[in-house]
């Protein structure tokens, strides 16, 4: 089994505290990871290294994600970069039309904010085809987390259920 | 013949007969002289003593060619014959000469009698006459009792043909019988002047208008004999008068069906002029339009003052008719004065009805008022999905910080989590403020003491961050019924916003002019920038949804606001913007909507007043 390389990602928004939880969440996650504030500024770091996949919020000041989406669509290297996009605009007439022609021709994946962290991990492994490779060992700890996490939002049969699983396994 | 009475009549007979006779007379002998002359031979021809006949009748030196005196001497017959001469004052005459021989006891004749009538007079009439009724332009006929024509004029001719001869109303209508209402036949039957109207047929087949007078013209015995029959031509009167009634049924039916209220009055103040629409607008049901009077309680009072020589009295964009009950009728009032070659014949009021604009006006303010509620729904919805993302991400470093023991990303986590929960106090705070009063609060405004003071309260904070905030405030800038702190929330979002612009750029010479201007009807207010200016794909979104361009520092819904409050004022907001080179906002307020919008809120608060 060779040792895979790092893969890169590079995170585009212009939230400041939305560039770091993305950027954390990916980097925990074993992941290579560059940030840009708007479109302009990512193409520019696109142009200097090719990421791997590009993480991109659509509505930003100066260039917006679908105009950086377009320029990236016209070079025929980097249009292969796949890209996943993060927006809340998903749905209102601010990010609709950019959104559509995004999806209907473009990279179709995308997330709606707010994300959760292991969801957003996962459509970025989707997208790099990393599916059930590579996954770190989950620690106890982490098992614990994300129990306590379908806990909170169980109800009472699922709870029921699963407590008898438990119960099952210790006898 | 006896006694003393035969003396006499033989006396009259010889001397005062031939005296009085009203003829010329005179006695000639076979040598032509003039042996007696009675005194109007005498008044006629002058001088006739020692004269021979052809000398003192005609001036002549011998003998007439074709003397019929001669003829007379000859046979002894009585003869007539038509005769021109030299008067006693020279002038040529006519007259007829009836000659008669005296003869003796022979038979000869010895003398010839010439009594002569004047024919001078009688002819220059006639030539008058014929001049007359030939040259008369109006169409003239002689008509016998059977309605024959004896005679037709030169103008008769021209219009119905030689018709001399033909019965009158065929010539005149080409009709087979007698007119059923004849004037002529009035004239014969009591020989007075007779006048009607009369409708004919023109040679060529037009119709012939014309009036015509019947007069007797001769007599015999006690009825009329011919009648003259004078006819004026009126058929261009009467074309004009069919052109004049079709123009003015044109212009009646225009009135009639005009959508505006149209109101005239004649010089005098009377009205002439009261059309349906008029009527409908003052809720004026009798058939009779109100008096002078009764109408100065209807319409704005400067519509009865004097005329100072404009054409266009006076032009409202919008005024309050009292109509008849009582209501007030909003209406577009202009008045014109009716002239006709300088002089005035009046004054006419032109009413376009404001009711159903006004309620328009109204529903499309509520429509926007609607679209801006679901668009500040879908917004908030962002805003919030935003704030959820900070937290999510705040409260995943803060989970992964502790499980590491990593301090600095717990710090880092905390702080985020710290940023959004500020700025979910910011929006709460600012989304009340947002959905607060959604009518404005209009008063009497100055909208450059409004600018001026919102200059003066950011001048040092923009002079800080090294931004220069100017003042444009021209002095023709007048006041206007304005909610001066709604104004105020969008002035000072404006140029905080374009403080923010331009300190984005990162260098000096930042600059905000904040101005008012007048711009046609509308009163507008701009906020420039020299900053980084707005992508075009912003441009048309910052107005309709949440935005922020400032990263963390906004929450959206500045301009979301002043948007909002300036819908409130009947206005709109433009943008101008060039990406790198700065934008300017324009707040724009059409003061007939804020009239408007005054008066309504007037009338509502005098609702409330009502138990």
């Amino acid at each position: 089994m060779s040792v895979e390389r790092p893969r890169r990602v590079l995170v585009v928004d212009d939230e400041a505290d939305v560039r770091d939880y993305l950027k954390s969440a990916l980097t925990d996650a074993g992941f290579l990871v560059e940030t840009a504030v708007d479109g302009l500024e990512a193409l520019e770091m696109v142009q200097r290294h090719a990421p791997d996949l590009i993480s991109l919020d659509l509505v930003m000041p100066r260039h917006s994600g679908a105009k950086f989406y377009r320029a990236l669509q016209k070079d025929k290297l980097f249009c292969r970069i796949p890209v996943l996009v993060v927006t809340g605009h998903a749905r209102d007439e601010l990010g609709r039309a950019d959104f559509e022609t995004m999806t209907m021709s473009g990279p179709g994946v995308y997330l709606e904010k707010p994300v959760h962290p292991d969801s957003y991990v996962a459509a970025v492994r989707r997208l790099l085809g990393m599916e059930g490779k590579e996954s770190p060992k989950p620690t106890s700890e982490d098992l614990r987390r994300e129990l306590s996490r379908a806990l909170s939002g169980a109800g009472s049969d699922a709870l029921q259920r699963a407590l008898d699983a438990l119960r099952k396994k210790e006898r | 013949m006896n006694g003393i009475l035969d003396k006499e009549l033989e006396n009259y007979l010889g001397r005062s007969l031939f005296e009085l006779v009203p003829f010329n007379v005179s006695v000639i002998d076979r040598e032509f002289r003039v042996l007696a002359a009675n005194t109007n031979f005498e008044e006629y021809f002058g001088e006739w003593r020692g004269r021979c006949c052809y000398d003192a009748c005609k001036g002549a030196t011998g003998p007439c060619l074709n003397c019929q005196a001669l003829a007379t001497f000859d046979d002894g017959r009585v003869r007539v014959s038509d005769e021109s001469g030299v008067d006693r004052h020279g002038r040529t005459c006519h007259y007829v000469v009836h000659l008669a021989p005296v003869k003796d006891a022979d038979g000869r004749v010895q003398y010839v009698i010439e009594m002569t009538t004047d024919l001078t007079e009688t002819r220059r009439w006639r030539r008058e006459y014929d001049l007359f009724f030939e040259r008369v332009p109006c169409y003239g006929s002689v008509i016998d009792r059977s309605f024959r024509i004896v005679r037709g004029n030169e103008k008769f001719r021209q219009a119905f043909g030689e018709a001399e001869g033909e019965f009158c109303y065929e010539a005149y209508k080409r009709r087979k019988k007698p007119c059923s209402h004849c004037p002529a036949a009035l004239t014969f039957s009591d020989g007075a002047e007779h006048v009607s109207d009369q409708v004919g047929v023109h040679q060529d087949g037009t119709p012939a208008y014309y009036v015509v007078t019947t007069s007797a013209l001769s007599r015999s015995g006690r009825s009329v004999a011919h009648v003259i029959e004078m006819a004026s031509d009126i058929t261009k009167v009467h074309e004009l008068e069919t052109e004049l009634k079709r123009a003015q049924d044109f212009y009646e039916s225009l009135v009639r069906n005009a959508a505006s209220g149209i109101l005239a009055l004649d010089a005098a103040g009377e009205i002439r002029i009261m059309n349906p629409a008029s009527r409908a607008l003052l809720n004026w049901e009798p058939r009779r339009p109100p008096t002078a009077e009764r109408l100065r309680t209807m319409l704005p009072p400067d519509f009865f003052g004097e005329t100072k020589g404009n054409e266009i009295l006076m032009n409202l964009p919008e005024v309050s008719l009292h109509a008849v009950g009582g209501g007030d009728v909003p209406v577009r009032f202009s008045a014109v004065e009716l002239r006709s070659h300088g002089a005035s014949l009046g004054r006419a009021a032109l009413m376009e009805d404001l009711r159903e604009v006004k309620r328009l006006e109204h529903e499309r303010l509520e429509a926007e008022r609607l679209v801006a509620v679901g668009q500040t729904v879908a917004g908030l919805a962002h805003t919030i999905k935003n704030l959820l993302m900070g937290l999510e991400g705040g409260m995943y470093m803060v989970d992964t910080g502790i499980r590491r023991s990593d301090a600095e990303r717990i710090v880092n986590g905390w702080e985020i989590l710290q940023r959004n929960f500020e700025k979910t106090t910011a929006l709460v705070k600012d989304f009340l403020s947002f959905a607060k009063g959604r009518l404005p609060e209009l008063s009497p405004t100055e909208p450059n003491t409004l600018v001026r003071n919102i200059v003066e309260l950011y001048h040092d904070a923009a002079a800080k961050q090294g931004v220069e905030l100017v003042l444009e405030a021209p002095s023709e800038v007048k006041e206007a019924m304005l909610d001066p702190r709604g104004i105020e929330t969008c002035l000072t979002n404006l140029v905080s916003n374009g403080i923010d612009a331009v300190t984005t750029l990162g260098h000096g010479g930042g600059k905000v002019v904040v101005r008012t201007r007048e711009e046609g009807d509308d009163l507008v207010f701009e906020v420039a920038d020299n900053g980084c200016g707005i992508d075009q794909e912003v441009q048309s979104k910052v107005f309709t949804t949440f935005f922020t361009t400032k990263g963390g520092k906004g929450t959206g819904l500045g301009l979301l606001t002043t948007r909002k409050i300036v819908q409130e004022h009947g206005g709109k907001m433009e943008i101008e913007s060039l990406p790198g080179q700065g934008s300017t906002f324009r707040i724009r307020l059409p003061r007939s909507r804020l009239k408007a919008l005054a008066a309504s809120a007037e009338s509502r608060a005098a609702d409330e007043r009502k138990p």
